[in-house]
């Protein structure tokens, strides 16, 4: 009952949506609006101070960063410059970090989500033996932290000579366990043997089943996958760092760091970190705040029962 | 074939490859690039580029001053974090990968880390004891080790006393010449409210440098085994001195030197001087504000015994066991640190310590600075520091593990511990540290 | 074994949703490997080759010869000597028990922060639910060591406003001292994280149906009553999900302390195991201890799982 529910809510229009959402739901009198809201206003607060002092930051030079109060802004207001330094520094290095995390974030998540799906969907739809030692396995994986495959990987590679290479962070990044976790469960909740055996009877080839009907029906859980696996490696830090010394290689977190840890020494850094800090949040920061929508559906499909 | 015979070979064939991918997997490091034959150097004409991973400030500029003159072999530059910040932790995984650049900037005191892990190339076997009257001796002697030379020194660090004239006359003192002065007048100081210098809890380099000063000498080697002397009266000295100076408040521990809170504290005047290394005076300008404040004064010493000056930091470029061409490598390092062009290259664009060739500090650096209001610094303090140093110091293979150690005791400063107890249990355990890589090491004492 | 290689056969043939032909119950047994190969094949080599590379590499230690090794440098096989060094390092010890008391805390005090915000967007006194929910979001789009970046700017005393304002009101704040430092960790963690396990949580809301809120109205039940009776059991598998997750995202922690190391000297080196095997291995060129470290952080990181897994699980049935 409840998953045919779930389908439903994710397939009704907005309006009726929020209706339902709205109807019979506690609470509702004045003060307690004023209340709720406040205290939800103040969280807002919290989440956006750092957001709002690095746009602030990025305006300032290096002595204002150190003589006027971080919430207002300085004497001179220097964001285009600060920017122009940021994308042109070191024949624009900055672009091409950017550009690596694009490919390791948005290639390896895209093909991740793939091999998940198909995963999740041979060991729900299909049963074999060692399927059950397989999941297990799998599941397993979800809970080994993956800073701690990090290291013995690294020593892996440099045997293989893959050390230092797009594919030594490629490479793990589309491997998946939880989405593979997620895929099963909701190709189980979702997916009908009938729908399954209407196709074989037409003649279908079980990967050509996969293809057309499994993919198909499996979009949502599909969607929070390529976006949890997504922000999972543009934010992964010790892979790459343990992985890489060749800097344009870097991912965006690593350069960014990379230009950090030069502060001490050269105080122009200060203006590249914040003007760097800045311009890196802002595509991901809007991609969550449009995406954020999308989590609603998939994601506990299989515990509502 | 029924899928359960043809899993078991799967499964078979799993464990069997990964048996052999496990025999081998040998540990990184354990190969020595100075048993083989030696490198042959580059043929006439043949084009080749040489990699230099530092943490210097532009110096491809410098390189680009040797690309001009030497078509055939080209130097790329390629910046790393500093050393202790991440950089040898590059170097270390580039080596271990099995690549890693042709030259890399090794702090003198990092050179031996990197043998035990025959991560260098021995330099002799290229024709480095030519030049080895080039140097400072007290620097050659740094990067010699066992009857090989594995390092060029790039630049060294004598110490000095940077120091706020202006705020020292608001409390009626003078730059002191002795560490007893001294003390005298970080209680002055701080009770107009300021701080005479810092004392950094998670960094032991500035204190062992002090040690150094006092006479003290950690480490030295003994036929085939290591003899470690942490606890001798020097150390001790400088030990409770500093216990004394920071129970005492007059020095401050809640940053280190050049840190951004350090920054923050001297723009602000809150800082009166600073005991640091010739490398200093760059960062200090980029203090806002301090144009024209600071001057500079010889080291305060340890009373009659002990040194005028010592050092902190100080770097070689070393030529890394991977390189292909460690001849034409070598031939670069040593025009970067002795020839006229190099060193005034590496001072204007890489803003080096100090130029480890005695007859040639540089050009700039004998000219008065516009930033010390005037003052030749370079001439009057530091030429005449580099010449007093301890000799008799030998840097060791586990320096990073034995300055952590170093620092996790000063750590516990803030919870009721002392300097003095620090380097006690520091040295057990440096003693451990040794032993658990198999070196042999027995206490002085 | 030949009963076993027999039994696929027999059960392939009785099994119902199977039906007739020889080649599609061939097709049916390879279609699943098929589809799993190209993930298997990459699990294999990026989670089971490296375990069993760590396990191995931890059994192995390399013995040195002469003052700096150059006396030549022996592999031998050094039964449990690695862990026993790992675990006598007190540094190594004392990182796992900084972070199980960094997990206790912190994790309580965001799944509590993050099912209480959830409950509060949920309800119908909040205004503009859709602009909260995307303002509370938004850190996790923050990479935790931009996040760490950025924090760290605001701790820093002389570059952070908020120690300015509070100095303005006489009050000293020290975000980077030794008994403090853990918990500007945790705030940043926090501030990452609590955004998105609310969102796995208003996901679980939003699948209750409306006629259970009907009837709790009926009853007569207040928002409080609602919320502690209907909702929080209701959402029970979302908080273990999360929970679940921040465990293991405790022990991995290391961006956050590395960045901050340089700006706060009560941070060492080994401040959490993840960072102490990371310059084990690299610092220190102790790949086999780092090995024997991984392996233990490894296990902990599972058993504390499976425990937690165990008792909710327990309680429910």
């Amino acid at each position: 009952m409840s998953e045919t529910r779930s389908i439903t809510t994710a397939t009704s229009s907005k309006r009726a949506q929020r209706l339902s959402d709205q109807q019979g739901r506690p609470g509702g009198s004045r003060g307690m609006r004023v209340l709720v809201t406040g205290i939800l206003v103040v969280v807002a607060v919290y989440f956006l101070v750092p957001v709002y002092w690095v746009v602030i930051a990025a305006t300032k030079s290096t002595e204002d960063l150190f003589g006027s109060n971080g919430f207002l802004l300085g004497s001179e207001f220097s964001l285009w410059s600060n920017l122009h330094e940021v994308l042109t520094y070191d024949g624009g290095i900055f672009v091409r970090w950017f550009g690596n995390s694009v490919l390791y974030a948005g290639v390896g998540a895209l093909i991740a989500t793939y091999l998940a799906a198909a995963g999740g969907y041979a060991l729900a739809k299909y049963r074999f033996r060692g399927r059950n030692l397989v999941f297990g396995t799998i599941l397993g994986g979800v809970l080994v932290p993956g800073t701690a495959t990090a290291l013995p990987l690294f020593l892996l590679f440099s045997q293989l000579g893959l050390a230092n290479t797009y594919w030594s962070v490629l490479l793990p990044s589309l491997v998946s366990p939880f989405g593979l976790f997620l895929c099963r469960i909701y190709a189980d909740a979702t997916i009908d043997d009938s729908l399954i055996e209407a196709a074989r009877i037409d003649g279908a080839s079980e990967l050509r089943i996969f293809h057309t009907v499994g993919l198909k029906i499996l979009t949502p859980a599909l969607v929070t996958v390529f976006l949890f696996q997504l922000v999972g490696i543009w934010n992964n830090y010790f892979l790459p760092l343990v992985m890489l010394s060749d800097s344009t290689l870097y991912p965006i977190t690593l350069g960014l760091n990379n230009w950090r840890s030069q502060v001490d020494r050269l105080p122009e850094f200060y203006e590249l970190t914040t003007g760097g800090a800045l311009l890196s949040i802002i595509p991901l920061a809007i991609a969550m705040i449009v995406l954020q929508r999308f989590w609603r559906g998939g994601l506990t499909e299989g515990s509502v029962k | 074939m029924s899928p359960m015979t043809r899993r078991q070979l799967l499964a078979w064939a799993a464990a069997g490859g990964a048996t052999a991918l496990l025999a081998g997997c040998s540990t990184p490091g354990t190969v020595s690039p100075n048993t083989g034959p030696t490198i042959a150097p580059a043929a006439a004409g043949e084009r080749i580029t040489l990699t230099y991973w530092a943490w210097l400030k532009d110096l491809q500029k410098v390189a680009d001053v040797w690309n001009a003159d030497h078509p055939n072999v080209q130097v790329e530059a390629v910046w790393i974090p500093g050393g202790n910040d991440g950089g040898y932790q590059k170097l270390y995984s580039a080596l271990a990968a099995g690549g890693g650049p042709d030259l890399a900037q090794v702090e003198m005191r990092t050179l031996p880390e990197f043998l035990l892990v025959n991560g260098l190339v021995d330099l002799r076997r290229y024709g480095a004891d030519e030049v080895a009257s080039r140097y400072n001796e007290t620097l050659w002697n740094q990067v010699s080790y066992v009857d090989g030379v594995y390092g060029i020194p790039q630049d060294s660090g004598p110490m000095a006393l940077y120091y706020r004239p202006d705020l020292l006359d608001r409390v009626g003192a003078k730059a002191p010449a002795t560490w007893d002065e001294w003390f005298q007048v970080a209680g002055a100081v701080r009770d107009a409210d300021m701080y005479l210098d810092c004392f950094a809890l998670d960094d032991a380099s500035w204190f062992a440098a002090m040690a150094t000063q006092a006479g003290a000498s950690w480490f030295r080697v003994d036929g085939d085994r290591w003899i470690v002397d942490m606890t001798d009266d020097a150390t001790l000295e400088t030990a409770r001195f500093f216990d004394r100076a920071i129970d005492d408040g007059v020095m401050t521990t809640s940053y280190s030197q050049f840190s951004p809170a350090w920054f923050a504290a001297a723009a602000k005047d809150s800082i009166a001087s600073l005991a640091g290394a010739s490398w200093g005076d760059a960062l200090l300008q980029g203090v806002s504000g301090a144009e024209g404040k600071w001057r500079v004064a010889p080291l305060p010493r340890w009373g009659s015994e002990g040194y005028g000056s010592t050092f902190q930091g100080g770097s070689t470029a070393a030529v890394l066991a991977n390189s292909a061409h460690p001849r034409e490598a070598l031939e670069f390092a040593v025009w970067m640190t002795t020839s006229d062009a190099g060193i005034d290259a590496m001072i204007e664009h890489s803003g080096i310590g100090w130029s480890p060739n005695d007859a040639y500090i540089g050009s700039r650096r004998q000219q008065p600075s516009e930033f010390f209001g005037g003052q030749n610094y370079n001439e009057e303090v530091f030429v005449p520091a580099a010449k007093e140093q301890n000799n008799e110091w030998q840097w060791w293979p586990l320096t990073q593990q034995t300055f952590n150690i170093l620092a996790d005791g000063f750590r516990a400063k803030a919870s009721g511990g002392t300097l003095v107890d620090a380097v006690v249990q520091g040295q057990r355990d440096v003693i451990t540290a040794f032993r658990n890589k198999g070196l042999r090491i027995e206490a002085a004492s | 074994m030949s009963a076993l290689t027999e039994r696929p056969a027999r059960g392939v043939a009785d099994d119902p949703s199977r039906s007739g032909s020889q080649r599609r119950r061939r097709t049916s047994v390879a279609a699943p490997w098929m589809l799993l190969g190209p993930f298997l094949a990459l699990f294999v080599l990026t989670f089971i080759l490296p375990i069993i590379v760590a396990v191995g590499s931890s059994f192995v230690r390399v013995s040195r010869k002469g003052v700096f090794g150059e006396e030549g440098v022996t592999t031998e096989f050094a039964w449990f000597s690695n862990y026993a060094q790992a675990l006598e390092n007190g540094n190594f010890i004392a990182s796992i028990g900084r972070m199980l008391l960094f997990g206790v805390v912190q994790v309580t005090v965001m799944i509590a922060l993050c099912t209480l915000l959830a409950l509060l967007l949920e309800s119908a006194s909040a205004k503009w639910p859709g602009f909260f929910r995307a303002v509370y979001f938004l850190p996790y789009g923050i990479p935790g060591v931009i996040a760490t970046i950025l924090w760290s700017f605001l701790y820093v005393p002389g570059l952070s406003p908020i120690i300015d304002i509070a100095g303005a009101m006489g009050i000293e704040l020290d975000f980077l001292g030794a008994g403090t430092v853990l918990w500007s960790i945790a705030n940043i963690v926090t501030w990452t994280y609590t955004g998105y396990n609310m969102m796995i949580v208003v996901a679980q809301l939003k699948a209750i149906p409306g006629e259970v809120y009907e009837a709790a109205k009926v009853d007569g039940a207040g928002p409080f009553r609602v919320a502690a009776s209907i909702q929080l059991p209701l959402i029970r598998p979302a908080l273990i999900l999360t929970t679940v997750f921040s465990i293991i995202g405790t022990l991995q922690l290391f961006a956050e302390p590395q960045v901050l190391q340089t700006v706060s000297p009560a941070i060492d080196n080994e401040y959490t195991p993840n960072l102490s095997a990371y310059t084990t291995a690299f610092a220190y060129n102790d790949y086999n201890v780092a090995a024997a470290q991984a392996v233990l952080i490894a296990v902990v990181a599972f058993a504390l799982s499976f425990i937690f897994l165990r008792l909710t699980s327990r309680r429910a049935s």
